[in-house]
């Protein structure tokens, strides 16, 4: 068989796959870490969340390999388990997952507003900027404009040489104490581990490549991308949110400030230090707020076919070939989570949820890896995570321990106050997922009946087949 | 199984269908792409060349570097162009396999949708 015209690099895979995880919220979620455990040793948390990535990563690759489809995690669970599970998973996490947007746009408005400052009122000019840039992408999306692969490279590598190199300055030109944060009492094994927990939040995302294994030659390299782009995160958020922590005074750090990237790139650089990284900002937001719009109304309407979603879901438009509708109920989402996050603040609150989300879907396609590799033992892998089970099994433990670790943990803000208490997350997290088990159980067989319906009553077009 | 003398019947409804279908012309007027497809079961394979959203030939066997590469069974891929199948079912199910960018997998399946909405 003869192979594409034009196939995916790895550096491209790579690209696509940091560029996911990276957007404005990790600036705010890596000072988070580092003030949930002794600043100045961060870096191991973030390594720790990495490292246990990885092993994701590692599982991701297999299960890739296994179904090289677009279909992707709610195929895994179909073959692993059955199809209302993958339904009622599948669905839970992509739609729980774009809740983020919500604490991404409030994120982005502070940079914003902090930039050309206060027009109307601070809750007004909120909106009008998380509107703002909800609808840029939402109609990029409709036109169907795409970022090209070099211009994904571009983009995420620029991001990527900027926080490296910005971090090697600030490192070299300013004392780091990591002896007085070795003896600190806030240095303990448990508190790594909770900061590790909210760490996974950082890497959010990076398995949203797997249906890039259809523009490859090599299913592996979908395997290897995401492999390579974890370990390029845990180095370049290590090193970072270490030298964010120590670039920013000792009151900028427990300010409650949104935008600690800012306040740190104008301590270095001034002025020009700040409009960097406000342009560093928007730019991952943009290109996460795409990824996100486009793949969720992808999957929008791959469900609307598969009679999954309702049928509107799956029109197109007659000029640009995009699937109008399901942009637009994303769009109309996307602005109800904004309106929440608006007058709630309980952006932290999103954050939470989607590391917890995170470690939930991870703990599922280990699952699914191992029921897999018995119902299916002799099925072609192109790759296969080694050691057997230990590493699937290592990943059940340690992210139903991290999510019930986020769970058990009070979230609160600069000053020490309350902001909510996580076990919240997880009744939000519970009424989610029930709810869209009640709709794969109930709604679903509904559609599917519909579908069957206005199937039989058509005649087969096929010669001798009526 | 279906033959390659079957597929290539269904291909031919096909393009007349595509080609005969305005609204789809109109949809697919920036698309043009080289698609192959296989019969995993037979070993069969074809090519159709698209030109502007119109399908300039179908023929046996795979000619040329491709866009996009379809492998289904012959029953399936012989239904599929027929219209007599909901390709994206399939295709979610993993039973038919695309190698090709996202966009051209939605371009692939909007012409079945399309030509046949109630499918």
């Amino acid at each position: 068989m003869s192979g594409l015209k034009k196939v995916l690099k790895l550096r491209t895979v790579v690209s696509a796959s940091a560029g996911l995880a990276m957007a404005t919220s990790v600036y705010l979620a890596g000072l988070q870490i580092a003030l949930s455990v002794v600043g100045e040793l961060a870096w191991i948390s973030i390594l720790v969340a990495g490292a246990l990535c990885m092993l994701s990563a590692m599982c991701f690759s297999e299960l890739v390999s296994l179904y090289p489809t677009a279909a992707g995690i709610k195929l895994y669970i179909q073959h692993a388990f059955n199809e209302k599970a993958a339904i009622a998973i599948g669905m839970f996490y992509v739609i729980a997952g774009a809740s983020i947007v919500g604490a991404e746009s409030f994120l982005l408005s502070s940079v914003m507003i902090d930039t050309v400052g206060v027009w109307v009122s601070p809750m007004v000019d909120r909106f009008f900027w998380m509107s703002v840039f909800i609808l840029i992408v939402a109609y990029i999306n409709y036109r169907g404009v795409q970022i090209t692969g070099w211009a994904q490279d571009l983009m995420t590598y620029l991001m990527f040489a900027f926080l490296l190199a910005v971090s090697i300055y600030t490192l070299a030109t300013h004392k780091v104490d990591i002896g007085p944060a070795l003896h600190s009492p806030d240095f303990t094994i448990g508190k790594v581990l909770t900061a590790a927990g909210l760490g996974v939040f950082l890497f959010v995302g990076f398995e949203w490549v797997t249906p890039l294994a259809e523009e490859t030659e090599d299913y592996r390299m979908v395997g290897k991308g995401m492999m390579l782009a974890v370990a390029l995160l845990a180095i370049t958020y290590s090193l970072f949110v270490l030298a964010m922590y120590v670039g920013l005074t000792e009151e900028q750090r427990h300010s409650g400030t949104t935008i600690p990237h800012i306040l740190y790139g104008r301590n270095l650089f001034g002025a020009a230090g700040g409009v960097i990284f406000i342009f560093m900002s928007l730019l991952a937001s943009v290109t996460s707020f795409n990824s996100g719009v486009l793949n969720f109304s992808r999957f929008g309407y791959a469900m609307a076919r598969a009679n999954i979603l309702p049928r509107v879901f799956s029109k197109l438009h007659p000029d640009y070939a995009t699937p109008w509708v399901a942009i637009l109920g994303i769009t109309i989402f996307a602005l109800a989570l904004c309106l929440f996050t608006l007058f709630s603040g309980q952006f932290m609150f999103i954050i939470t949820m989607a590391a917890a989300l995170e470690c939930f879907i991870y703990v599922v396609i280990s699952l699914c890896l191992i029921r897999l590799r018995k119902k299916y033992p002799d099925q072609e892998r192109a790759y296969k995570v080694p050691f057997g089970k230990l590493i699937p099994i290592v990943n059940i433990v340690v992210f139903t321990g991290l999510m019930l670790g986020i769970f058990a943990e009070t979230t609160r803000d600069a000053l020490g106050r309350i902001m909510f208490r996580n076990y919240w997350v997880a009744v939000v997290m519970a009424a989610f997922a029930l709810v869209m088990t009640a709709y794969a159980y109930v709604v679903v067989p509904r559609l599917q009946q519909a579908a069957q319906q206005r199937t039989s009553q058509r005649r087969r077009r096929r010669p001798g087949q009526s | 199984m279906a033959t390659s003398k079957d597929i290539m019947e269904a291909l031919a409804d096909y393009k007349q269908q595509c080609n005969n279908n305005q609204r789809l012309r109109r949809m697919q007027r920036d698309w043009s792409k080289l698609l192959h497809f296989v019969a995993k079961d037979t070993g069969d394979s074809f090519t159709m060349e698209v030109k502007n959203g119109e399908i300039i030939s179908n023929r046996e066997g795979t000619h040329g570097v491709p866009d996009v590469i379809v492998t289904a069974t012959s029953e399936d891929m012989c239904d599929m162009f027929w219209g007599d199948l909901n390709p994206a079912q399939k295709y979610l199910d993993g039973e038919i396999l695309v190698k090709a960018s996202p966009e051209d997998v939605q371009r692939i399946d909007a012409i079945t949708m399309i030509i046949w909405p109630e499918s």
